[in-house]
C-alpha cells in the first residue's frame, strides 16, 4: 500500500524526504572519551555558524567515533518518517529537536561545585541522538535499527550521505554535556523509554 | 467462455485507458503544482503572497523591477493595473525569459505575463533590473545571547540577466522559455551584475545549479536558511569551568545540543499528525509510532 504511493509520487516527479532520528546509549567507563568527539564537533559548528558541511563532517566523525565503541553500545532506538513535501519534513525535523532538547537539562544550572573536588566522577552512560533529514532513499536508516548490525549499518549510512551531499539538516545532541556530569541509569529509563537492548 | 472473452477484452482496454488517462492528468499536473507551491515565501505575512493573488491574470507592461537580495523578492512596478490594484508587485515566485525575436522587431516592451497565480517577466536582453544587496552581519543578541543576522547596509546595483547571454550561455532557446533565475555572485563595489548563476524549471533547480557552479549558496536561500539551534551549555563557555555536583542532579541529567536545517518550514502549524502517518518506520513499531508521545505524558 505504502509501497504503491511512494511509486506513485516518484513518477509524478516529487522530492522524497526522509527524516530519521537514532538513539545510541553506550555504557561503560571507558566511553567518556566520546564526550570530548561530541564537544568537538558541537563547538566547530557554532564556530561555523551552522554551515550544514561543518555539521557534516563533525557528524562523520561523531559516527566514526561511535563505530569505534560499538563494544560498548547497549541500547539503540531509532524513528523517522518519509515527506513528500519540504515543509512538512521541516516541521518534523524541528519537532525533534524540541523532544530530543527535553530529554535533558537543556539550561545548564549554575550552580558552584560545593567543594573543589580533584577526581571528576566519570559517567556509566552516555547518550546520543542523532537526527538527519536527506533527499532520496536510505534503506539502511529506514528500517528497526534495533540490532547491531543495522545499526553499523546505519552510521556508515549518515557518513556516505554527508560525502554525497545529501544531507538537509543535521541534529546532534547527546547527555551529559561535559566530562564529570553524571547520566544515571534511572534519569535513562525516565528520559528515554525507547530504548530497546541490543 | 467464447462469449466472455471479447466483452472483458473490450473492458479491460477500457479500463487501461481510464486509468493511463489518470496517470497522466496526475504526473503532468505534479510537478507543476510543486512548481508553484516551492519557491513561496516561508512566511505567509510577506506581502508578496497576498499581493501576487490579487493580480488578474494578464500581461501589463514593466515600468521598473527591483530584486532584493536579503530574501530573493522581486517588485515590480506595472503600467495599466486593473483599477483597485497596485501598481507595485512583489512577488519570490518570478519566472524570467528574454523576450523572442519577432517581440522585439514588433518594439515589445518589456512585460508582465500572470497566469493562473504564476508569474513570469519578459524583458528584452538589455533589461536592467536594479539589484539590491544587503550588507549582513552576525551580531549576537544581546536579549538572548544567541547571534542573528542583521542587514547593516544596502548597495545598489544592476542586473541583466540576459545580457550577451546568447553568446556565452549554451542554452539559446530556452532562454525564450520563462524559467527561474539566481542571480550571479555579487562582487562588493563591483560593476552591474550580467548573466545569471544558475536556472532552471523550478527554483531548487536553478539553485541547485548555482551551486555547483560556486560551492556556494545564493544569498537568497543564505539568509533563509534557519540557523543554527543549539540547547544546553555549549554556547556559554562558562559552562566549562561550572561543574554541577553531580549528587544535585534531578530526574535529568545534563545534555548539549545543535543542529542546523536547510529545510523550510511549513506553511501550517505543524500538529502531530506526523506520528500516526503510514509512512513512519523505526524501532518502535511494535507499539506504533505513538511510542514517544505516550512516554511524553508519562513525564508529566
Amino acid at each position: 500500500m505504502n509501497s504503491w504511493r511512494d511509486r506513485f509520487n516518484r513518477m509524478s516527479g516529487k522530492t522524497r524526504f526522509v527524516v530519521c532520528r537514532l538513539f545510541i546509549h553506550l555504557a561503560g567507563q571507558e566511553v567518556a572519551p566520546l564526550l570530548g568527539v561530541l564537544n568537538r564537533a558541537a563547538r566547530e559548528a557554532i564556530a561555523k555558524d551552522g554551515d550544514l558541511a561543518v555539521l557534516g563532517q563533525g557528524l562523520v566523525e561523531i559516527c566514526q567515533s561511535l563505530v569505534q565503541y560499538d563494544t560498548y553500545w547497549q541500547s539503540a532506538a531509532n524513528e523517522g518518517d518519509v515527506f513528500w513535501n519540504e515543509g512538512d519534513a521541516g516541521g518534523y525535523v524541528t519537532e525533534l529537536f524540541t523532544d530530543s532538547a527535553q530529554r535533558y537539562l537543556s539550561e545548564p544550572a549554575f550552580e558552584p561545585a560545593p567543594e573543589a573536588e580533584l577526581s571528576l566522577p566519570v559517567t556509566q552512560n552516555l547518550i546520543v541522538m542523532i537526527t538527519v533529514a536527506c533527499e532520496g532513499e536510505v534503506p539502511e536508516l529506514e528500517t528497526d535499527l534495533s540490532h547491531i548490525s543495522a545499526l553499523k549499518a546505519a552510521l556508515q549510512a549518515l557518513i556516505n550521505l554527508h560525502y554525497q551531499e545529501k544531507l538537509q539538516a543535521i541534529q546532534v545532541h547527546f547527555s551529559p554535556a561535559q566530562l564529570g556530569d553524571c547520566l544515571t541509569s534511572d534519569q535513562l529509563l525516565l528520559n528515554f523509554p525507547e530504548l530497546i537492548p541490543l | 467462455m467464447i462469449n466472455i472473452r471479447p466483452i472483458t477484452s473490450r473492458k479491460v482496454i477500457a479500463l487501461l485507458m481510464t486509468l493511463a488517462l489518470c496517470w497522466m492528468t496526475y504526473a503532468c499536473g505534479g510537478p507543476t503544482t510543486e512548481q508553484s507551491q516551492q519557491p513561496t515565501p516561508q512566511d505567509q505575512q510577506s506581502p508578496s503572497a497576498s499581493t501576487q493573488t490579487q493580480l488578474a491574470d494578464g500581461q501589463y507592461p514593466v515600468q521598473q523591477a527591483t530584486y532584493d537580495d536579503a530574501n530573493g523578492e522581486y517588485s515590480l512596478f506595472l503600467l495599466n493595473t486593473p483599477a483597485g490594484t497596485p501598481p507595485q508587485f512583489r512577488t519570490t515566485d518570478l519566472q524570467m525569459a528574454a523576450l523572442t525575436e519577432a517581440e522585439v522587431s514588433s518594439s515589445q516592451k518589456a512585460y508582465l505575463k500572470t497566469e493562473g497565480g504564476k508569474a513570469s517577466l519578459h524583458i528584452p536582453q538589455d533589461f536592467r533590473i536594479e539589484y539590491v544587496h544587503n550588507v549582513t552581519e552576525t551580531q549576537t543578541d544581546p536579549q538572548s545571547g544567541q547571534p542573528q543576522t542583521v542587514v547593516v547596509g544596502q548597495q545598489s546595483s544592476f542586473w541583466t540577466p540576459f545580457a550577451g547571454a546568447l553568446a556565452g550561455q549554451a542554452i539559446g532557446s530556452l532562454l525564450f522559455r520563462p524559467q527561474y533565475y539566481v542571480p550571479p555572485v555579487y562582487q562588493p563595489g563591483g560593476g552591474p551584475l550580467t548573466g545569471f548563476g544558475g536556472y532552471g524549471q523550478s527554483y531548487n533547480q536553478a539553485v541547485q545549479r548555482y551551486q555547483t557552479r560556486y560551492q556556494a549558496q545564493p544569498l537568497a536561500v543564505r539568509n533563509r536558511q534557519v540557523g543554527l539551534r543549539t540547547t544546553g551549555g555549549i554556547r556559554s563557555p562558562a559552562a566549562s569551568t561550572v561543574r554541577r555536583s553531580p549528587t544535585s542532579s534531578g530526574s535529568r541529567s545534563t545534555g548539549s545540543g545543535y543542529g542546523s536545517s536547510n529545510l523550510r518550514q511549513p506553511q501550517r502549524s505543524p500538529s502531530s499528525q506526523y506520528r500516526r502517518s503510514p509512512s513512519s518506520f523505526g524501532s518502535g513499531r511494535s507499539t506504533g509510532f505513538g511510542s514517544r508521545s505516550s512516554s511524553g505524558s508519562r513525564r508529566r
